[in-house]
């Protein structure tokens, strides 16, 4: 038996009940550590579980996640994911294989940034395409989110742009060679996303979306400590909302006035 | 007694016009170095005695000793020249008013093969060459390829026929047979020449021509040396006809009767080539008188001549006596310099047509003009074309040549590698020149500054640059162009200190030992191994031996010589590849096919390039490959190293966002162009078509991380599924010996794998000359071998001619390939076997 077990958004108390359940029983249990972090450290999770937990990079999820498969067959495997299990779409391939593998599967669903975002007070129902935002290098430099941005501010909607982290990636370099070496882990900030954003848009200056913008910088949604800034995405530069993780939003143009009063409280 | 200071060349190197910056350049044993002495020892810096022993410019001891340069050497000269010699010069762009002294930069280069990437390095700095063949051998391989390669820089040619003692002294040959050996000779340089370059060239002509003076004649080695230049100025007063008609008279198709006195175009019964009648005749009878000891005649033709005996010399005779005479009366050096400053351009005329060749800029930035003007006053740029090691161990002295502007001691300059592009900070250091010096053959002195159009050394730059580079004040230059060398590092032998603990002083000599040649590869494999890879057993032999002597100071192991190969296709593949990223969210469709028969071969001569306009490229291809115009268009890049001759075709129809992946396709491109799949060789010759791509939707989960890899293991299943073969490289030879030696030399290149396609007899010589293709990797001990069943009567010459395949499937147990791979996989401490093509192909 394979589980997925999302973990929520704030610190080790935020699993569910059932997820609880099944941790405590399950043989061997694998905490996945690359497409989001929580707030509180593996140790943390480990004593409030009760039980050891097995750190699960990038390569271990997508390339040697036969070995964990086939290891689920005879016993119980989970894989603790950070918010929702499925929120990160990459999982669904683990699926995918364990059916191949003949592994039966569960999955048990938690909040995620997807929902929390809701905090800010945007209507949920108002969202488009949600879409991230990577690391720039000196060579690659993608601007394609910034189209799918002006496309949901064309039909009016916010977009909810996820801000890239990097725990454990190869560097550019080593990927070309047989030793792997890895870049130190970074998360983007709100401030980081906005100078990118800055530079695209001077870029693109016919479009609609431009310095004066309005953004939301959230940042620790569902922790104690969750902040929330609101201000042009000019501003937005200068913004310092302290650790990790942070996400963006680009508020629609003409929002409705519960939306505007809520967005008021954190300018 | 030295004829000139530092400060009379430091005058000079203003005076732009009246510079000649030349290389030497022949095949080996025709005589440069030794003729390079006439004119070391006309500027006085050798006695003159001594000339054509001393081999100034072989300054290395094992130069010396085993007769052979190495390195090539440069050396700064002051010459005058007569009034009467200047009304030759009438480009205004050749001399300046009212100036007699030429300064002559040469340089000494080697002749071996082996060394070429010298002679490369050599050519780029200078604008003329002085070609000297051997008139007993004749025009050999690598006089053709070096005259190539200069032709191909834009370099002019002029050309001595050197050994003319041996013709006359060893042959015997008579006036007429002598006559046609020049004839042939010069016609052989001019097709060369005519092959690889028109008159309507932005050069001009660039033919020899004896009755221009052009061509030279005479003997390095006894120190004399003329053209019809010399001869026509003893009679043009005797016959009052003018100097420059009679020129034209003592050479081809010209008979002169001396009873009536009247000249023809045919030969009939009275009348004598008028070559073998005025030249040649004149030294036949020095020759006959000396050499026989016919002690009446010599007084009076001495007389005749005008040449005085030192008293010293009083008592000479036989060879001795003739080198005496023969070096007073037509003194080598005098040829020589008239030759070169008549006939070789100048830097402005030169830089003029050359600047094109050389900037990969625009041709009308700052730059571009400062070179074509050789303008000291516009922004510096200078190429250094290679390092030279200095007496404190482990330095070198970065050589090259001032294009334009000024190199200062003290200046604050830009030090660009050849991987510097303009707007980047990669390979781009800003120093300051520590200091600028000349060179001077065996010494350096210290100089303020070099103008443009000089050649000249600096000090410090060689901790910022590793073999060449472009030195610069202008914020927006380009590099010049990085030189193309006509060999490759074939060959290559791993190594290791003797003593283990003495790896980080092989890890140093290693760094020094790339630095010090401009073509030794120093490759550190990711298993650990050292390698050492160049152009041919010799070549490597020096380098190995510098190594262990000069650069690592420590004893070395070394392995026996491996050749490298390369990896190339058969077919295309036979299914469409796909493989799917990690995240198993993006997939990749791609096919491998071999590219057409020629395509390799032009990309790697730079007639396909990365840098060429895409449309014109893609009209090339289309024309002459048959390619699909749309399709070439969309080549996406050449690998390995970004030049290589391999390419990725983009052939998908519109997949979005497929640009945000084409920088992690190409890295993953080059990668596998470097490494192949059978053996880890570069590739050679393969094309591969991206047909389509499925991505996912959002740029993190579609990043480096997941693209290259994938491109890798992608590429890896099109080359398993089209035919996999290996390529080697093989040598162009050609052996000269006696008729009786040649059969002997058909038995060593039967047990070698070689073949013969061409056998013939040197025209006027017992010598025969046979030109074979030998495998490389066949060709260690050749010389041995050769020498050995021939008596020692056979010489081989070996140069890197192409790639071939090597018949059978690398994936078939037993067979010739699959035991190279197996050996290679072991040796490169792969896993043995061959490659599984499921690790690589993904299932839809």
């Amino acid at each position: 038996m394979f589980y997925l077990i999302g973990l929520g958004l704030g610190d080790a108390k935020d699993i569910t009940v059932k997820g609880l359940e099944i941790v405590k029983n399950c043989d061997k249990v694998y905490l996945e550590a690359y497409t989001s972090i929580l707030t509180v450290g593996k140790e943390t999770l480990e004593e409030f579980y009760g039980r050891p937990l097995i750190l699960a990079d990038r390569e271990l999820c997508e390339s040697s996640i036969d070995n964990v498969l086939e290891e689920a067959r005879e016993k119980h495997i989970a894989l603790l994911v950070v918010g929702d299990p499925l929120g990160a779409t990459t999982h669904t391939d683990m699926l995918l294989r364990a059916k191949e593998f003949g592994v039966s599967t569960q999955i048990v669903h938690n909040a995620s940034i997807m929902n929390a975002v809701s905090c800010c007070g945007l209507q949920l129902y108002n969202f488009g395409e949600t879409v991230s935002i990577p690391y720039w290098t000196d060579t690659w430099k993608p601007d394609s989110f910034f189209e799918k941005i002006v496309a949901n501010f064309a039909r009016n909607l916010h977009t909810l742009c996820l801000l890239d982290i990097k725990v454990k990636e190869p560097t550019e370099e080593s990927l070309t060679k047989k030793v792997r070496q890895y870049m130190d882990p970074k998360f983007m900030s709100v401030k980081e996303a906005a100078q990118q954003l800055i530079h695209i848009i001077e870029n693109h200056p016919e479009s609609e979306i431009n310095k004066s913008t309005t953004a939301v910088g959230l940042c620790r949604v569902g922790a104690p400590d969750q902040k929330i800034a609101v201000s042009s995405i000019e501003a937005m530069q200068q913004c310092d909302l302290g650790p990790p993780l942070h996400s963006l939003v680009i508020p629609a143009p003409n929002l409705h006035p519960l939306e505007l009063d809520y967005l008021a409280q954190f300018r | 007694m030295v004829n000139f200071t530092v400060d009379e060349i430091r005058t000079m190197m203003d005076k732009k016009r009246n510079i000649r910056n030349m290389s030497v350049i022949a095949h080996v044993d025709h005589g440069k170095s030794t003729l390079t002495d006439s004119l070391v020892s006309k500027a006085g810096i050798i006695a003159g005695a001594r000339a054509g022993e001393t081999r100034f410019t072989d300054t290395r001891k094992d130069e010396q000793d085993r007769c052979i340069t190495i390195k090539s050497t440069a050396i700064s000269m002051f010459f005058e020249l007569e009034e009467k010699d200047l009304v030759f010069i009438t480009n205004p762009d050749q001399r300046e008013k009212n100036e007699k002294g030429f300064l002559i930069n040469l340089i000494d280069s080697p002749g071996h093969v082996d060394f070429s990437s010298e002679v490369t390095a050599a050519l780029r700095v200078t604008d003329g060459a002085l070609v000297v063949v051997d008139c007993v051998s004749g025009v050999c391989v690598q006089t053709e390829t070096v005259l190539r390669q200069a032709i191909a820089e834009r370099i002019k040619p002029i050309l001595f026929m050197n050994k003319m003692d041996r013709a006359l002294l060893e042959l015997q040959l008579e006036s007429e047979e002598l006559y046609q050996t020049f004839q042939r000779i010069v016609e052989n340089v001019n097709v060369i020449i005519a092959t690889y370059s028109d008159d309507s060239g932005p050069m001009g002509e660039v033919r020899v021509d004896p009755s221009k003076g052009s061509v030279g004649f005479g003997s390095g080695l006894h120190g004399w040396a003329f053209t019809l230049k010399q001869f026509s100025e003893m009679y043009a007063d005797k016959f009052k006809i003018d100097l420059v008609k009679l020129m034209n008279r003592l050479w081809g198709e010209n008979f002169f009767n001396p009873q009536t006195k009247k000249w023809a175009k045919q030969k009939d019964n009275d009348n004598k080539r008028s070559f073998c009648m005025y030249v040649l005749d004149p030294i036949y009878k020095v020759f006959d008188a000396i050499m026989n000891f016919k002690k009446d005649e010599i007084d009076s033709l001495l007389k005749k001549l005008g040449v005085t005996i030192k008293h010293e010399d009083a008592d000479k005779d036989g060879k001795a006596l003739l080198k005496v005479v023969m070096r007073s009366w037509l003194p080598a050096g005098e040829a020589l310099l008239q030759m070169i400053a008549i006939h070789l351009p100048s830097p402005v005329v030169a830089q003029k047509y050359r600047m094109e060749m050389l900037y990969e800029g625009p041709h009308d930035d700052e730059a571009a003009i400062g070179i074509k003007n050789c303008d000291p006053e516009a922004p510096l740029m200078m190429y250094v074309s290679k390092m030279v090691p200095t007496s404190d161990k482990g330095r070198f002295y970065a050589f090259g040549r001032v294009f334009s502007g000024k190199v200062v001691t003290g200046q604050k300059a830009r030090i660009m590698g050849p991987n510097y592009q303009p707007g980047k900070k990669e390979d781009l250091y800003e120093k300051t020149i520590q200091r600028t010096i000349l060179m001077m053959g065996r010494y350096v002195e210290a100089i303020e500054d070099v103008p443009s159009g000089n050649i000249c050394g600096l000090v410090g730059v060689d901790q910022f640059l590793v073999k060449t580079g472009t030195i610069t004040t202008f914020k927006n230059a380009h590099n010049m162009k990085v030189m193309k060398f006509s060999v490759s590092p074939v060959v290559r032998v791993a190594v290791e200190p003797k003593n283990p603990a003495d790896l980080p002083k092989l890890v140093e000599g290693l760094k020094r030992l790339a630095k010090s040649d401009p073509m030794v590869q120093c490759i550190n494999e990711e298993s650990g191994e050292h390698i050492v890879a160049g152009a041919g057993e010799l070549h490597l032999e020096i380098c190995l031996k510098d190594l262990e002597e000069d650069h690592a100071c420590i004893p070395i192991k070394k392995s026996d010589p491996v050749v490298s190969y390369r990896e190339t296709v058969g077919e295309e593949s036979d299914q469409m590849c796909l493989s799917k990223s990690p995240n198993k969210h993006n997939r990749l469709f791609m096919k491998a096919q071999p590219m057409p028969e020629g395509l390799p071969e032009d990309i790697d001569e730079g007639h396909v390039n990365p840098r060429d306009d895409f449309k014109t490229r893609a009209r090339y291809l289309s024309d002459k490959y048959e390619y699909d115009v749309t399709e070439a268009r969309k080549i996406w890049c050449f690998g390995p190293e970004g030049t290589g001759p391999n390419i990725l075709v983009d052939c998908t129809k519109g997949v979005q966002y497929l640009n945000e992946i084409k920088d992690s396709v190409v890295a993953g491109f080059q990668w596998a162009a470097k490494e192949g799949v059978m053996a880890e060789e570069n590739l050679r010759g393969v094309r591969f078509n991206i047909y389509d791509v499925t991505l996912h939707t959002d740029a993190i989960h579609r990043g480096g991380g997941q693209i290259i890899p994938t491109t890798r293991r992608c590429l890896y299943a099109c080359l398993l599924t089209a035919q996999p073969r290996l390529m080697e490289p093989v040598y162009l030879c050609e052996i000269q010996c006696p008729e009786v030696a040649v059969g002997g030399i058909y038995g060593v290149l039967n047990r070698r794998r070689g073949h013969v396609f061409e056998e013939s007899q040197v025209a006027g010589t017992p010598m025969f000359v046979v030109k074979a293709y030998l495998p490389v990797n066949e060709s260690f001990g050749f010389t041995a071998d050769l020498r050995s069943n021939t008596g020692g009567q056979a010489f081989p010459q070996c140069v890197f001619d192409h790639w071939q395949i090597l018949p059978g499937d690398p994936c078939e147990a037993g067979s010739k390939p699959y035991v190279v791979v197996q050996e290679t996989r072991k040796r490169k401490g792969l896993k043995e076997g061959l490659p599984d093509l499921n690790q690589y192909l993904d299932k839809l």
